[in-house]
């Protein structure tokens, strides 16, 4: 069953030029783990932001979690998110508040009971291996670990599809495999995980299906595939 | 929604944009003053118009026995029906007059009283010196124009029947001039006060906004709703209208009190004073619209179209 299907998508931006994304069809079954590879400029963050529905398609359809999204209406949005957890190359975490604040942050917004914020985010910290970390701020913490609290935030909710937008853009290697490591745990409870990246290591450390991006056109889509020789 | 989360939410608003919030409070507290004051002068002109007439009205008091005034077209005693008749005759045919209006003896009397125009020692007890016998019914005159009041004067000023003209003109049209000035001076100096907050309060959802927006961002990613995102917003715009409008009717109060009750009431007796009833029209009236809904419609309307802008999913 797939939990995001492209059909046919065109993203053109206003101004000339050509379109971001063109004529791209995509499949993503539940449970699998996707690299997204392309050069800058390529279409990766584009397909992205129309899985949030943070933009709609100029033409063709995209379906999320079951639900064709390009006509869902402004209020319904909310409930699609919380189906897709998030994670950016910059963390984005809220340099005010503690480890645990920031990954019960995006329980309290979505009105949890305090009772399910004090259990679950205990819990997911001790997934992510910052067990002992929940009262330290951002700022304490290595970058490696900063990404393990932006991922707790992302996970804390038990979403449907985990997005990670160049997660490993700012970490050493040695960092960068254990966040694919602990990316590769989440894949495994059974959250689709799609990943936006540059890193040639990790795509061809951790061998997964990967769709590379040219010019906003699907031009490889391999179920177990490196970065690609010719980058 | 977690009580606790908005009111930290609210109480980490309120102190990251005290100066500006504050601002807004002191904008709000001098405009609405001004609003209700104005409230207060147009309530203080219609009870001022219901007692004496307003400045476009002669009134034409008719003879009564014994007629306190001495003329002599009242020496036949009290009008006759004829006389009245011959009177209403001339105030219909004369071309200055747009309308006029019979006020009987009870009518006038009773104007009188409820406008204070006689103190009620004057007409309780078991010997009144007032009474409704001896309270001249009359003829309200309106006038097509103020300034032309000679020939319907000329022409009801020998007739027999007719005891008094009261043409108050000059003096109630300076009172209505004053009020008229103060009342659009007050209206027209809130209306750039609010204007002013209105802008404020832009402002500080802009700053706001700004200051927030990772937060907002992340809020939009994990899925929260507009209204719960747009929610401290909206309770920080309440509370500034709250504090402003407190401010105001605390203000409001004194000016009744001090201003009004103990000060021109005192001093200038012969006009009816707005009271408490009149203060409450100006915090809650519907119309004009009482500073009690005023102010928080002026923050939390701006508040609401903007953070749909700023906080769209």
């Amino acid at each position: 069953m797939s939990v995001i299907r492209f059909e046919k998508v065109t993203k053109r931006y206003a101004g000339p030029g050509k379109p971001a994304l063109d004529q791209v069809s995509i499949d993503i079954d539940k449970g699998e783990f996707v690299y997204l590879v392309g050069t800058s400029g390529s279409g990766k963050s584009t397909a992205l932001r129309l899985v949030l529905r943070e933009l709609r398609p100029t033409t063709g359809r995209v379906h999320v979690a079951g639900k064709e999204i390009n006509r869902m209406a402004g209020w319904k949005v909310p409930r699609l998110r919380r189906q897709i957890g998030t994670v950016f190359q910059d963390f984005r975490l809220l340099p005010n508040k503690t480890v645990s604040e920031n990954v019960a942050f995006a329980q309290q917004v979505i009105g949890k009971s305090q009772r399910e914020i004090n259990k679950v985010v205990p819990e997911t910290l001790e997934l992510v291996g910052l067990k002992d970390k929940g009262d330290r701020m951002p700022d304490e913490l290595s970058g490696g670990e900063q990404q393990r609290v932006a991922i707790a935030r992302a996970f804390v909710n038990r979403p449907m599809i985990l997005i990670a937008d160049e997660p490993t853009g700012n970490l050493d290697p040695q960092t960068s495999v254990g966040i694919m490591n602990l990316l590769g745990d989440i894949n495994q409870t059974g959250t689709t995980v799609v990943m936006a990246t540059h890193d040639h290591g990790i795509v061809d450390q951790f061998t997964k299906r990967v769709i590379e991006l040219e010019h906003g056109k699907v031009i490889r889509d391999e179920a177990a595939g490196s970065y690609g020789f010719q980058h | 929604m977690q009580l606790r989360y908005v009111f930290t939410e609210l109480r980490t608003g309120l102190r990251r944009n005290l100066s500006m919030h504050l601002a807004v409070i002191l904008t709000l507290f001098v405009s609405l003053s001004l609003a209700g004051v104005g409230i207060l002068i147009q309530r203080e002109a219609d009870l001022a118009n219901k007692s004496l007439g307003n400045e476009l009205k002669i009134l034409v008091n008719l003879c009564i026995d014994d007629d306190p005034s001495n003329n002599p077209n009242c020496a036949g005693g009290e009008v006759t029906a004829e006389q009245q008749q011959r009177i209403e005759t001339e105030v219909k045919a004369n071309d200055e007059v747009a309308s006029f209006r019979f006020v009987s003896k009870e009518e006038g009397f009773e104007n009188a009283k409820e406008s204070g125009a006689i103190p009620e020692t004057a007409y309780t007890g078991p010997n009144p010196v007032v009474t409704v016998e001896s309270w001249p019914a009359g003829y309200w005159v309106t006038l097509k124009n103020p300034e032309q009041a000679d020939g319907i004067i000329s022409a009801l000023e020998g007739l027999d029947g007719v005891s008094v003209i009261k043409d108050e003109r000059a003096a109630l049209g300076q009172i209505f001039g004053i009020m008229k000035v103060l009342k659009y001076g007050s209206w027209i100096g809130s209306g750039f006060l609010l204007l002013a907050a209105l802008l404020q309060v832009t402002n500080t959802i802009r700053l706001a906004a700004l200051a927030r927006r990772r937060e907002i961002g992340i809020m939009r990613l994990v899925g929260a709703s507009t209204l719960y995102i747009a929610f401290p917003f909206l309770l920080e715009a309440l509370v500034t209208a709250i504090v402003g409008v407190g401010l105001a009717a605390g203000a409001l109060a004194a000016f009744q009190y001090w201003g009004i009750e103990k000060g021109l009431a005192e001093h200038v007796q012969f006009l009816p004073w707005v009271d408490w009833g009149d203060y409450g029209e100006s915090l809650y009236g519907w119309f004009p619209l009482g500073i009690v809904f005023l102010g928080p419609a002026l923050t939390l309307i701006p508040t609401l179209l903007l953070t749909r802008k700023y906080v769209k999913v």
